[in-house]
């Protein structure tokens, strides 16, 4: 039970840790714009060449645009494949890329054992046996997890020794950048010597996760923590589940913030609208900067200020 | 081998942390190779000896060296406070999320310095680095404000606090043209261009540490006197009535620019630099708008005939003033729209980053005068001989409106149709290279630093320009369209730092010039190459 404790334990810090993230960024002040484009969610012809709906004459009087579909088309590819790394910094690509993906399937082979033991337990054991949707189900957990497992493996000794190698990179890391990919491959290790040696067709993992819902219940008796190799895993993953939303790599989640918040934040302030409604309160905020040209006392408001003229230089 | 300079070498006291030697930047093709040795030139001992000098060979600010100990460590004190204060929603509800996901999330991976002509430019220094001086301000936020920062700074990167740190950190922030080149390219969304832009904040609010050009003679004059050129309404509209005079002597057409039209559909707002260093881009845009029957006018209220806001580049609140007073003049005159001249941080800061200022009836819609002229030149009101711009041609993309507004293809139909010899440069658009005098660089020359400008952050577009013409003979006049007030600074900079000129009969100009040059119903040419009229009367 000791694992099944750790394991719930570090789902909830992720949990807890993504969600005050999410909150944050939710709860932040709406800010002046700053986007860069092209912004993927503008309609065909404006993206081909990276231009806004502000290329259109009196465009505040006609009917907003813009594609979802054009967003996807961008954003599916830049998930998955880190498509601005390739187009831009293609060395680092190859060990970049092998390492998300290799994080992202393992994701993937998560939600499917999820899948399975939620399947399970909705209609017994018998379901998935020797039945279709069985075979494609284990056969994919088990095409997805390999796959996963090497890509990581791949990828964190890669981007490991690109760290070390490439004096570019290797000035302005930290421990702590190298504590991150060195904890991941380390990760990623023991799960591919579990596989390996102990749980080839991941039957153990999937006990596991089918424990993990049942608050401790075994599916068979090999689950992965009772060899070495397989707790090693198990614990190193809850870990990471629970460390990586405590550091810079929840930009695996945070992406969406600086995309839709920042750099495709490109909605207009009209009359009348709830972002008017946002920079109203915004602009009853009361700073407090010291340079004698801001002349902000405390009392006066961004509202005041802006409306004024300085008395003093500096 | 290479001297690395790290971040944490920001606080080691040194004469000059970052040196250019000769040969170090990038070289220049024929007929330039002769300055492929030249470098900044030394600083006058004697100029500089009471200012903070130790970055590197230039010294944008000059800030002043405190007299002693206790006033050092009263403005690390500040400097502490402003940083803290920008973490606040009531001092930076502006930026507060953008700064956020960018100090929290930066992979340190480098694909940014690809993307930095500076950096490019330089020879690879690492201080011009688009992440080094973000870094720099990271280390320090979470070593000095975050709770056990001086224990957990030995793992996530550590660097003392000193004014030497400080000092240098204020010069490096004038060490990019906020170009955002490297947001574009950053594989997580990091914008090191928007760090840049917060520390400088940080030392304008707060510490009262800032470029003269950009705050006393720019927005604080501006505010006062009407205009950061130092012209009060009467000497902008005598600039004005020459010009009038002017266009009629050059062109043979005879214009009348409007002034203070209430009800005029349009509030035309140019760069005054335009009047005084390039008053031709006033006229012709007056020729045009009068031609295509435009119900326009110009303001002669304080403020209202500079369309700049040199806030935009180092301080909020000098942005919020200048930007809230174009919207109501223009609220008072009762037009219909504002229509941004070729100026392109002016594009900006009204159009896109004012526009969350903006409330109630200040809130006019804004428009680009690339738009604008689009639409006259395509509707048929005016008549073209395109032969007339026949030479090459090469549009220089602003990033404040291209990058940075998505304004990309107006001003690209425009010269399709009037301009024959037109290409581009490589690349351009959205992707397009800074200037090199961005951010307020442009108009700043303390010191040594216009060289600075000249030799490293304009020698990529310097580049980008030969490269374009490069098929074209030295003895061709050819003509660098740059539809923007800053960048046509900029631009006019390298061509007299190279004598591109005489080398390479460089000439440059805005957009309405060509437009202008390219109309029937022109007696005489607007262009002239030199004391060569681009065509024959």
């Amino acid at each position: 039970m000791g694992f099944y404790t750790l394991s719930y334990l570090c789902i909830l810090v992720f949990i807890l840790a993504t969600g005050y993230r999410v909150y944050r960024q939710w709860t932040l002040p709406i800010h002046l714009r700053w986007e860069i484009y092209p912004v993927q969610h503008e309609t065909t012809d404006k993206l081909a060449h990276g231009g806004s709906y502000m290329e259109e004459l009196n465009w505040w009087e006609k009917k907003p645009g813009g594609s979802l579909f054009n967003e996807m088309k961008y954003m599916v590819p830049e998930i998955l494949f880190i498509r601005g790394l390739w187009k831009e910094n293609r060395g680092l690509w190859w060990v970049s890329f092998p390492f998300h993906f290799g994080l992202y399937l393992m994701i993937v082979t998560f939600s499917l054992m999820v899948l399975h033991a939620l399947v399970i337990l909705w209609g017994g054991n018998t379901v998935l046996a020797g039945g279709a949707i069985g075979t494609l189900l284990n056969g994919l957990i088990v095409f997805m997890g390999w796959t996963g497992l090497v890509l990581g493996v791949i990828g964190s000794v890669g981007t490991f020794c690109r760290r070390i190698a490439d004096p570019e990179l290797r000035e302005y890391s930290s421990f702590v950048d190298y504590f991150n990919i060195l904890f991941i491959l380390l990760f990623f290790l023991f799960a591919f010597f579990t596989c390996l040696f102990v749980d080839p067709l991941l039957e153990g993992a999937k006990g596991y996760v089918f424990g993990l819902l049942t608050g401790g219940g075994s599916l068979n008796g090999s689950v992965p923590g009772q060899s070495f190799f397989g707790g090693a895993a198990i614990v190193l993953a809850s870990l990471l589940v629970a460390y990586i939303p405590l550091t810079h790599m929840s930009h695996m989640v945070m992406k969406y913030f600086f995309y839709h918040n920042v750099k495709w934040d490109d909605a207009p302030n009209l009359r009348g609208g709830s972002i008017e409604a946002a920079v109203l309160e915004n602009l009853a905020l009361k700073p407090t900067w010291n340079a004698k040209h801001v002349e902000a006392d405390g009392r006066k408001s961004w509202l005041d200020i802006a409306s004024s003229v300085p008395k003093e230089m500096k | 081998m290479k001297k690395t300079v790290k971040p944490s070498d920001m606080a080691k006291p040194s004469d000059c942390l970052c040196h250019i030697e000769p040969g170090e930047l990038s070289p220049l093709p024929a007929p330039y190779e002769d300055f492929n040795q030249t470098t900044v030139p030394s600083l006058n001992p004697e100029k500089v000896k009471n200012i903070e000098t130790s970055l590197d060979d230039t010294v944008a600010i000059g800030i002043p060296k405190p007299a002693n100990r206790e006033e050092e460590e009263a403005l690390v004190r500040r400097f502490l406070s402003g940083l803290k204060k920008l973490f606040e929603k009531e001092n930076n509800w502006t930026f507060l999320q953008p700064l956020l996901l960018s100090m929290e999330h930066c992979a340190k991976c480098q694909t940014c310095s690809n993307a930095c002509p500076v950096y490019e430019m330089s020879g690879g220094k690492d201080i011009y680095r688009p992440m080094f001086r973000a870094e720099v301000l990271r280390r320090i936020y979470n070593k000095y404000l975050k709770p056990g920062g001086k224990i957990t700074a030995k793992l996530t990167g550590d660097i003392d606090l000193n004014w030497t740190t400080i000092a240098r950190l204020a010069e490096l922030s004038y060490r990019c043209t906020l170009c955002r080149r490297c947001a574009t390219v950053c594989p997580v969304g990091v914008d090191n261009g928007l760090i840049t832009h917060e520390i400088r904040k940080l030392f304008s609010q707060e510490m009262g540490i800032s470029p003269k050009e950009l705050h006393e003679k720019g927005t604080v004059q501006h505010l006062r006197v009407g205009s950061s050129t130092g012209m009060n309404p009467l000497a902008a509209k005598d600039s004005v009535e020459f010009i009038q005079e002017e266009m009629e002597e050059i062109t043979g057409y005879k214009v009348e620019i409007p002034w203070d039209v209430e009800g005029a559909d349009i509030l035309l707002l140019h760069n005054a630099g335009e009047m005084l260093a390039w008053p031709e881009n006033v006229g012709a845009f007056a020729i045009i708008f009068q031609a295509a029957g435009l119900s326009w006018t110009l303001s002669s209220e304080t403020v209202g005939y500079d369309a700049v806001n040199y806030g935009l580049w180092y301080d909020d609140v000098q942005l919020a003033r200048v930007a809230v007073r174009h919207a109501d003049i223009a609220r008072r005159l009762k037009v219909k729209k504002i229509v941004m001249g070729e100026c392109g941080h002016a594009h900006k800061a009204l159009t896109v980053i004012a526009d969350r200022l903006l409330t109630g009836e200040i809130n006019i819609p804004r428009e680009s005068a690339m738009v604008t002229l689009e639409e006259i030149v395509m509707s048929g009101k005016l008549k073209f001989d395109p032969h007339r711009n026949n030479f090459p041609v090469t549009l220089h993309d602003p990033c404040n409106y291209v990058r940075l507004m998505g304004i990309v293809e107006p001003q690209r139909r425009i010269l399709r149709k009037i301009a024959p010899g037109f290409r581009e440069m490589t690349p351009h658009g959205v992707e397009n290279y800074c200037c090199g005098g961005g951010s307020g660089f442009a108009i700043m020359s303390p010191y040594n630093f216009e060289s600075w400008r000249n030799l490293v952050s304009s020698r990529k577009k310097f580049l980008q320009i030969l490269n374009a013409f490069k098929d074209e003979h030295l003895e061709t006049p050819k003509y660098v369209c740059a539809p923007c007030s800053n960048c046509k600074g900029a631009i006019r900079d390298i061509i007299s730092y190279y004598h591109a000129e005489e080398r390479s009969r460089l000439h440059y100009g805005g957009l309405v010039e060509l437009i202008v040059n390219a109309m029937a119903d022109m007696k005489k040419p607007i262009i002239q190459f030199g004391d060569e009229p681009s065509w024959k009367p």
